[in-house]
């Protein structure tokens, strides 16, 4: 039986990235805040210290700070035919638990997506006419604009300190920036990165053929830096373990480093870890929520009661809560109506490797997790898809992230899998080699949904989440249009080798691509297509706001963190300036 | 200029005019081993124009000499002793006995000196142990973990596990002379020495205290570490 509590304003789902700028802006603004985090609570000291820290084998491939997925597990099929299994190794995408949430583990590649991304769409059918896409596509507009989120964007890039180099203020084009960026009201807070050498063959390259590279948004800084917040950061030391790991030097923009000791410091506020919260309640009309219930680290069930409920959890984890919860309706693929669990998408990624000879050497584990170079002219809408039979695109850089031994060795196309021969393959190879990154966009297709897993439960006794997926045809060819540009860079490098690998299907998740999932929770104008309205607010439970990646209609060309702060800020401001000022629906049905 | 600083511009100028004594001299038979000295610099080695400068202060084997906060120097990376004295020499450090040494010799003799001391062992000094029970817990804190509350993270994350350096980024600190470390930290601390990439010094330094600083600095030089045997 669950023990009632006391009731507060409010119950933030999930301390992460998300959960943390909610609950310091809403307990500063004088409400009760109870934050619920499933995982421990852990901070830089003492937790994240070396040499532990690097332990490649205890984070790499024993994804210590992922989601347990031995108590709550995802199913995935490529097909609605087929059975779903547990993934039972995270491998493809890494949701990570535990305070401060998937971005301590991050890379600190800080991008906005561009004007033309949030009105997808409507721009597709203008610049390329309505049958150009395939029909099972279901990308849509997001309901938000860019100009609406540019000041929310440029306040979370000056909550992590982002260092980088703008390529538009105010429409001016700046030299050594993006030139296809959408126009920023000011610079990045910090200078970038230094550059690496595959940074620097890369530029040059890309330069020669009349490309525009540049460097890579970091949110690991290039110099010490206080935000507004009141927090100082320190320079990052280039140690090459930031994915999938948590930062020893404060260098990292993380909750830890950013915003929690505030939050934390505030008696409107109180944590509580260990808590796995089972559903959000509803009262009897099933339009209004009451609260949550939790179990605790012991096993015992609490009932959170709260007038307001924000699930800023895992993108995938939001889907779910939602379900569980029974707030919107769920969607059927069979018959394309519904919308919890709609529109779930991914990112493409593919790859292109340059190998070079001895005397090009690339030093490859001198790097941060955002210390690249690159090139956005073949993302996004940047280039004329008129007889190309898709859109979107993908980021092409040298963005490579480490030289970690166990995970890092590239090999020649013919090599063997394993042995004499392929040890022989990785020390000829391991240091002479650049890695391009082709970060492509993810349109969502009808056939693409989560739902609740008819078989598997939980170790709480739910219902675990179903992914089902496979690549849409509209992205392989995007993917094998982009690579072939990357293959041209790779031999403009005067590599002697270059091999693409352009993302081809079935879509498997056995192998590590990004932790990039997006949608089932999406964001828009009309509640047949959307779970929430364009501030994040649920459309049938208008006391619940989701707030994650999960509201995505669709995924873009770029790492979808700096679009989800800026996401979060725009639901803040309507929060603080309009459902707590006169709560209710935000946006007629 | 604290009583720290004075004090080693006193001894200091000692050590100076000993190098121009034993010069003049022209010197007698080998030096003993540097080990057995500790206050006082370790005489010159017998040819004049072979003699580093270095060692009157640093002594024979780049032991160093504690109570005048000059390093020891013997086994620490080329490297980072050759960025040393060009920093000496551009100004970007900041000191002015040093600065006059680096600045008389040429960038080839500044990787030379740096290749020298790099190459060498040295036995340790043995300073008398000044930190009590509660300052060494307190270092170890520091140097393993950090401390939170000041927002530092463990010395060993950069400086290696027990301190003991890192080839191409970090000098080791095990082993060190406390003045010297509580002396460089200082002038971290106090932002007037600025020769950090990334201000990476700084960062930290800014946030200990005196007593942090007194605590890591003894912890360290309580190490006994000779880089032969690692």
């Amino acid at each position: 039986m669950a023990q009632r509590l006391k009731e507060v304003d409010v119950v933030v789902i999930g301390v992460g990235m998300v959960g943390s700028i909610v609950a310091k802006e809403l307990a500063a603004a004088g409400y009760k805040v109870v934050g619920l985090e499933r995982g421990q609570p852990r901070f830089t000291v003492p937790d994240f210290q070396s040499p532990g820290v690097h332990d490649e084998l205890r984070f790499d491939i024993r994804k210590a700070l992922m989601q347990d997925n031995t108590r709550e597990p995802v199913t995935f099929r490529n097909q609605g035919s087929q059975v779903a299994l547990p993934v039972r190794r995270w491998e493809s995408f890494l949701p990570g638990t535990g305070l401060g949430g998937s971005m301590v583990h991050w890379n600190g590649q800080t991008y906005r997506f561009q004007a033309n991304d949030f009105q997808l769409a409507t721009r597709t059918r203008e610049r390329y006419g309505k049958d150009f896409l395939d029909p099972d596509v279901t990308i849509q507009d997001w309901g938000v604009t860019y100009d609406d989120l540019e000041p929310h964007y440029d306040r979370f890039e000056y909550l992590l300190g982002t260092s980088g180099k703008a390529g538009n203020i105010k429409g001016k084009i700046q030299p050594g920036g993006d030139p296809h960026e959408s126009p920023r009201s000011r610079d990045y807070p910090t200078p970038p990165q230094k550059e690496h050498f595959q940074g620097a063959l890369f530029r040059k390259a890309a330069a020669s053929l009349g490309y525009h590279p540049f460097p890579q948004p970091s949110s690991n800084l290039s110099q010490p830096y206080t935000n507004p917040e009141g927090m100082k950061l320190n320079a990052c030391v280039f140690c090459g373990f930031c994915e999938r790991y948590a930062c020893e030097h404060y260098a990292k923009s993380v909750p830890q480093t950013v915003i929690l000791p505030v939050l934390l410091a505030n008696p409107n506020f109180e944590l509580r870890t260990g808590c796995q919260v089972q559903r959000i309640n509803l009262d009897s009309t099933k339009k209004h929520a009451t609260g949550v219930t939790y179990i605790d680290a012991v096993g015992r069930e609490f009932e959170q009661p709260a007038s307001l409920v924000i699930t800023s959890t895992f993108a995938i984890n939001n889907v779910r809560m939602l379900l569980l919860s029974g707030i919107g309706t769920p969607y059927d693929p069979a018959t394309g109506q519904g919308v919890v669990g709609r529109n779930y998408a991914y990112q493409t990624m593919s790859t292109v490797a340059s190998f070079f000879d001895d005397d090009i050497i690339i030093n490859p584990f001198m790097a941060s997790g955002a210390s690249g170079t690159l090139i956005n002219d073949f993302a996004g809408d940047n280039f004329d898809h008129g007889g190309l039979g898709f859109i979107g695109g993908a980021f092409i850089g040298a963005v490579n992230t480490n030289g970690r031994p166990i995970q890092y060795h590239p090999v020649p196309p013919g090599t063997p899998n394993w042995g004499k021969g392929w040890k022989q393959a990785v020390v000829k190879h391991y240091n002479h080699t650049v890695m391009f990154s082709l970060h492509g966009s993810s349109v969502s297709q009808r056939q693409n949904y989560c739902d609740l897993d008819p078989t598997y439960k939980d170790a709480w006794g739910q219902p675990v989440l179903r992914i089902t997926f496979d690549f849409p045809p509209n992205d392989i060819k995007m993917a094998a249009y982009v690579t072939a540009k990357g293959v041209e860079i790779g031999k403009a490098m005067g590599a002697k080798q270059v091999a693409g690998s352009p993302r081809k299907g079935p879509y498997t998740v056995t192998q590590y691509q990004t932790t990039h999932n997006t949608g089932g929770t999406v964001m828009g104008d009309n509640p047949k297509t959307s779970v929430v309205n364009r501030y994040l607010q649920s459309w049938d439970v208008p006391n619940v706001f989701v707030i994650g990646a999960s509201n995505y209609p669709q995924n873009a060309s770029w790492n979808p963190t700096g679009t989800l702060g800026a996401l979060t800020y725009w639901a803040i401001d309507a929060l603080k300036n309009k459902y707590l000022k006169n709560p209710g629906r935000l946006v007629s049905a | 200029m604290n009583a720290h600083s004075r004090r080693v511009w006193i001894l200091l100028a000692g050590a100076m005019l000993t190098v121009t004594a034993t010069r003049t001299m022209a010197a007698g038979p080998a030096a003993a081993p540097a080990a057995q000295s500790t206050a006082t610099p370790a005489p010159a080695a017998p040819a004049a124009a072979a003699t580093p400068p270095c060692e009157a202060c640093h002594g024979a084997h780049g032991e160093g000499m504690e109570a005048a906060h000059v390093p020891r120097i013997a086994g620490q990376t080329a490297e980072y002793l050759k960025k040393q004295l060009d920093d000496y020499a551009s100004g970007a450090r900041d000191n002015p006995i040093m600065s006059n040494f680096a600045k008389a010799l040429s960038e080839q003799q500044r990787a030379k000196f740096a290749a020298r001391y790099a190459a060498m062992t040295a036995p340790h000094v043995a300073a008398a142990q000044t930190a009590g029970a509660a300052q060494l817990v307190r270092g170890h804190q520091l140097a393993y973990q950090g401390d939170e509350t000041r927002r530092v993270q463990a010395c060993n994350a950069c400086h290696g596990p027990d301190g003991i350096g890192v080839a191409h980024a970090a000098p080791y600190l095990a082993g060190q002379s406390a003045e010297y470390l509580a002396s460089a930290l200082k002038t971290f601390h106090e932002g007037t020495r600025k020769n950090d990439a990334g201000e990476l010094m700084r960062s930290v330094a800014a946030r200990l205290n005196d007593a942090d600083i007194a605590a890591v600095s003894g912890y360290f030089a309580s190490i006994r570490f000779d880089r032969s045997t690692h």
